[in-house]
């Protein structure tokens, strides 16, 4: 029997649900609008240990309710990454570079519903995975998450949420010195939000 | 009888006296001191060398040995949080006895990063089938695009580590390919497999005790049964399989039905008994004469072969019908000797014959324990020595025991005897122009069905468990894509390195059988740890596509750095850093690190000389393709194909050919033995069980049943029983017939139940000894009569004066 062996790489994920939300984290709850649909300019800095230059990069990112996220590389060069339920698809130069298969790797769906949390700023659903730090002045909020198990917070670190009525930014900093600054702007929602060759990227 | 004489009957009859005491000492000893268990593992009952070789050997107790504690359980629902809690509610049940069950679950992802660091100064030489073939095709711009994707991603899929230990995702893809031999994943710090869209949660346990101990099958059994409710009470489906299952359903079936067929063959011969005689002393004489007999054989047995497997004492149940055919026969003899003659001369009178029925029964054992199945051995030496043992308390105690006025036949056991006057003289002469024409029809019908016989040696068809286990069983195979554990590739070679070496090529080969899909996968250490050669050659690939310029372009790393604008330095800090990476593992030292863990049944390591590996295949499903997996190990040196079903059952086939020419051959010396006594009478002792196997051997024939090497054992003892009724009736005088008749008709009916009842067994290798002994005891019994006939006139047999002759 080999299963035990094989448990592998992707899945360093483990599991359970725990404590209620901290009231700060319901008051931001409270403040954040959820659309549908949602797409708008990402820009990220990326500080990689033993790399001198920040690595900066830019694109469009749209987020749907139920359905997944599509996250398009524009700048430096072009690459789309499409996370479903189903699937996490990476596209570049026009073919699949990579898929991971839900069915065949079931961490897929748990990436695509922390990802959703993170860029949605669900909160509550995040809530299970990590211990949430939240304060809130204005209207404008901040979350310090801290995995709440170990395997987790080794293979992705600390993350931090800052925003108000959407997120605007996710910085994560990973044990290593690592550390991805992402922000958010020109963020539209409802129909018009996708571009229509995103649409069909759905499809 | 002189007084000498006498003193030494009494003198041996205490001597036997004295054995007797020991052996049930030995038994008390046993049973309640030592608390001996019966051995109920159906591996133990076939041969232990089937082939000599030694590595085969070490290689199938490998594969079964890590087989054979487990437990797997699957707890499925629609709904993976009920999965979970079901999953959850199974092992509440469970940890209250830790000590039944090995430290069931552990943190997976914990485990996890340890596997893989045991792995990673290899990381940069393990290298997968597609992506040797990438390394070959793809371009140094492409993979540093490539690289440059996950460097600048922001969740650029999968990655193990820091980036630049694995620039090019190469570890990360390899990891995969080794996640893909298995469906199960971690989720939610659990197993997880999903299958038609039920989620179902693992559970691996570890049983401490030995699946075969009926102890631990006892207290095992009920508790999981316990945990399947629990968990059913939370969760849609609970799926379980292990050998402890199957071990404990076969000793709960040969328990009952050893019980069921022991007391229903006593009850019926104490019936028997109590027709014939109307008193209880003659069935408390031949209940002790068995008593003893069993004693003596549990006792023997278990200081022969240190252990008893329990079909040995289902079958042992069995001697009981032929155990008391010397206490009979003493019975009987007593009630026709004129009450003048002392038993000690009627003994006398009756030892030829009680020692060529001994002898006879005895070589008809001879045969069964000459095979090299060390069950039948078992069931052959039990049985004969409980004959033995019973054979010596009739002729030690029963003088001494009983009397001449202690016995007197019922009015209805005499008739009986009586009616032996009833049966004609066929051979006589008087009707051949009947007999002949009806006899010739017969025994052609009968060869004729003889003809239309098939055989069947497939050793599946020997066990049989319960349908749920077997289908939950073939689920758990399919839901886990298990490899099968007695059909696999055996590699040799003169050293580790080339039998993985011989390892890579044949999966090369298996390659064609996956695509085909009539395999999903192989197992085999050389998936992890290459051969030193493969591992070099992955290195040379990878210098040349990555770390290399290529004329006048620039490698993949030098792209890279510039693209970041990075340094030559830098470049050259990247390129050492995965050559640090690139230490070559050997499958010891694979096997010594946690991931190495799943794979260590699969190396056989130094076996007599020689390196010896198997690779598994997951997935099988269709048995009929077995050739043509077969057929991938020709002509590869060093790799042989392992079918041990196929191999068990081709020696069951060896065997019932040779068990087949053993019994002409029991026939043949039995014939010798009775001619010694009877010269040209002899053959009428010996044609009945001839006869009577014939008939039925051709009445199965003709009802379709297949033939197989338990008929052929039945048909040993329809010789050694047919062959004592022969002895019975030609021992005695015209006068003494009815008696033998009446002894004749005892014991057939009392082998009738034993061996009838046995017919009913669920096992299908009693089922099949029983249904022959059925049919041939019952036509030996109609047929002893005919062949034994006295004749018209006043014909005398050997020992019509046998008191004359003891004088």
């Amino acid at each position: 029997m080999n299963a035990r062996s094989l448990l592998c790489s992707l899945a360093l994920l483990a599991l359970l649900p725990t404590a209620r939300a901290a009231a700060p984290v319901q008051q931001i709850q409270a403040t954040l609008a959820k659309p549908a649909v949602m797409c708008g300019r990402f820009d990220q800095t990326k500080q990689l240990t033993g790399i001198k230059k920040p690595l900066q990069a830019y694109g469009r990112f749209c987020v749907l309710k139920g359905r997944g996220i599509l996250w398009q590389t524009l700048q430096p060069f072009p690459s789309t990454l499409r996370i479903t339920r189903d699937a996490i698809v990476q596209i570049q130069d026009g073919r699949v570079a990579m898929k991971l298969d839900a069915q065949q790797e079931p961490v897929v769906k748990m990436i695509n519903s922390v990802l959703f949390s993170l860029l949605a700023g669900d909160l509550s659903q995040l809530d299970q995975l990590f211990e949430l730090d939240g304060s809130l002045r204005d209207g404008h909020w901040q979350v310090a998450l801290k995995a709440r198990q170990p395997a987790l917070a080794k293979a992705i670190g600390d993350i931090s949420l800052a925003g108000a009525s959407y997120v605007d930014k996710v910085s994560m900093k990973e044990a290593s010195g690592d550390r991805t600054d992402i922000s958010f702007s020109a963020i539209k929602t409802g129909d018009g939000a996708m571009t229509a060759e995103e649409g069909a990227l759905f499809d | 009888m002189t007084k000498p004489a006498r003193h030494l009957q009494r003198l041996l009859a205490l001597a036997w006296l004295l054995a007797v005491l020991l052996v049930a000492g030995h038994n008390a000893w046993l049973w309640l001191g030592q608390r001996a268990s019966p051995d109920t593992d159906i591996l133990a009952l076939l041969p232990a060398a089937s082939s000599k070789d030694a590595v085969r050997q070490q290689a199938f107790s490998h594969m079964v040995d890590s087989a054979q504690q487990k437990l797997v359980v699957l707890v499925g629902d629609r709904d993976w949080k009920r999965a979970q809690a079901g999953a959850r509610a199974y092992l509440t049940v469970l940890h209250a006895h830790a000590d039944l069950f090995a430290p069931i679950s552990d943190d997976s992802a914990q485990w996890q990063s340890q596997w893989l660091d045991s792995l990673d100064r290899s990381r940069t030489l393990l290298l997968g089938d597609a992506q040797r073939a990438q390394l070959a095709t793809v371009t140094a711009q492409q993979w540093s695009q490539r690289a440059l994707g996950g460097l600048y991603g922001a969740f650029g899929g999968p990655r193990l580590g820091a980036w630049q230990d694995d620039p090019f995702g190469l570890f990360g893809d390899w990891v995969q390919e080794r996640a893909r031999e298995t469906p199960v994943r971690p989720r939610d710090g659990m197993l997880f497999v999903e299958r038609d869209g039920v989620s179902y949660a693992l559970l691996l346990l570890e049983l401490k005790a030995p699946a075969f101990s009926m102890q631990a099958q006892e207290q095992v059994v009920p508790l999981l049964a316990q945990a399947r409710q629990a968990a059913r009470a939370q969760a849609d489906e609970v799926v379980s399989g292990g050998v402890v299952l199957h071990a404990a359903a076969a000793s709960a079936q040969a328990g009952s039905e050893s019980a069921t067929i022991g007391a229903g063959s006593l009850l019926g011969i104490l019936l028997l008994m109590w027709l014939t005689f109307r008193s209880l002393k003659p069935i408390l004489y031949i209940a002790l004469s068995i008593a003893v007999g069993c004693l003596g054989a549990l006792s023997v047995s278990m200081l022969v072969f240190g252990k008893i497997h329990l079909l040995t004492l289902v079958f042992g149940a069995s001697l009981i019908g032929i155990a008391q055919d010397y206490g009979i026969y003493f019975l009987c003899a007593r009630l026709a000797a004129p009450a003048t003659q002392d038993s000690a001369t009627l003994l006398r009178r009756l030892l030829p014959g009680l020692a060529l029925m001994l002898l006879a029964a005895l070589i008809g054992y001879l045969g069964m324990a000459l095979t090299p199945f060390p069950g039948l051995q078992q069931m052959a030496v039990f049985s004969a020595l409980g004959l033995v043992f019973a054979w010596l308390t009739v002729a030690c105690w029963f003088p001494q025991l009983i009397g001449p006025q202690t016995l007197r036949a019922t009015p209805r056991a005499q008739g009986f005897g009586q009616s032996i006057a009833r049966w004609p003289d066929l051979l006589g002469g008087f009707a051949w122009h009947l007999v002949l024409p009806a006899a010739v029809a017969l025994i052609g019908l009968s060869i004729a069905g003889v003809a239309r016989l098939h055989s069947s040696d497939d050793i599946r068809a020997l066990q049989k468990s319960p349908p749920e286990l077997l289908q939950d069983q073939m689920r758990i195979s399919q839901l886990l894509e298990l490899a099968a554990p007695v059909q696999f590739y055996l590699v040799r070679g003169a050293s580790a390195e080339a039998v993985l070496q011989q390892e890579e090529a044949l999966r090369e080969k298996l390659q064609a059988l996956v695509q085909r899909k009539l395999i999903t996968g192989v197992q085999a250490v050389s998936n992890w740890a290459p051969s030193q050669q493969r591992q070099q050659d992955n290195l040379t690939l990878l210098r040349r596509a990555l770390l290399e310029p290529q004329g006048e372009s620039p490698d993949a790393v030098t792209l890279i750095a510039q693209a970041i604008g990075e340094s030559p330095q830098w470049a050259q800090a990247l390129r050492q850093r995965m050559l640090d990476k690139a230490q070559s593992i050997t499958p010891e030292e694979f096997l010594a690190t946690p991931a190495g863990a799943a794979s260590r049944h699969l190396w056989l390591g130094q076996v007599d000389g020689q390196f010896a590996s198997i690779v598994a295949l997951r997935g099988l499903t269709d048995y009929r393709q077995l050739g043509q997996l077969a057929a991938v190990a020709e002509g590869m040196p060093g790799v042989q194909w392992v079918d041990k079903v196929g191999e068990i059952s081709s020696v069951l086939r060896q065997y019932r050919i040779y068990m087949g020419w053993a019994l002409l051959c029991a026939y043949a010396a039995i014939f010798a033995l009775l001619a010694l006594r009877y010269r040209r009478r002899a053959w009428r002792a010996l044609a009945p069980p001839l006869l009577a196997s014939l008939l039925t051997l051709g009445l199965f024939g003709w009802l379709g049943q297949p033939l197989q090497l338990f008929h052929v054992l039945a048909g040993l003892l329809v010789l050694g029983l047919g062959v004592d009724y022969g002895i019975f009736l030609l021992e005695s005088s015209r006068d003494q017939r009815p008696h033998a008749w009446l002894t004749v008709g005892l014991s057939a009916a009392s082998a009738l139940l034993s061996f009838g009842l046995l017919a009913l067994s669920h096992s299908p290798p009693l089922h099949a000894f029983g249904l022959t002994m059925l049919c041939g005891m019952l036509l030996v019994w109609l047929l002893a009569p005919l062949f034994t006939h006295p004749g018209p006139v006043a014909h005398a047999t050997p020992d019509a004066q046998p008191d004359k002759e003891s004088a």
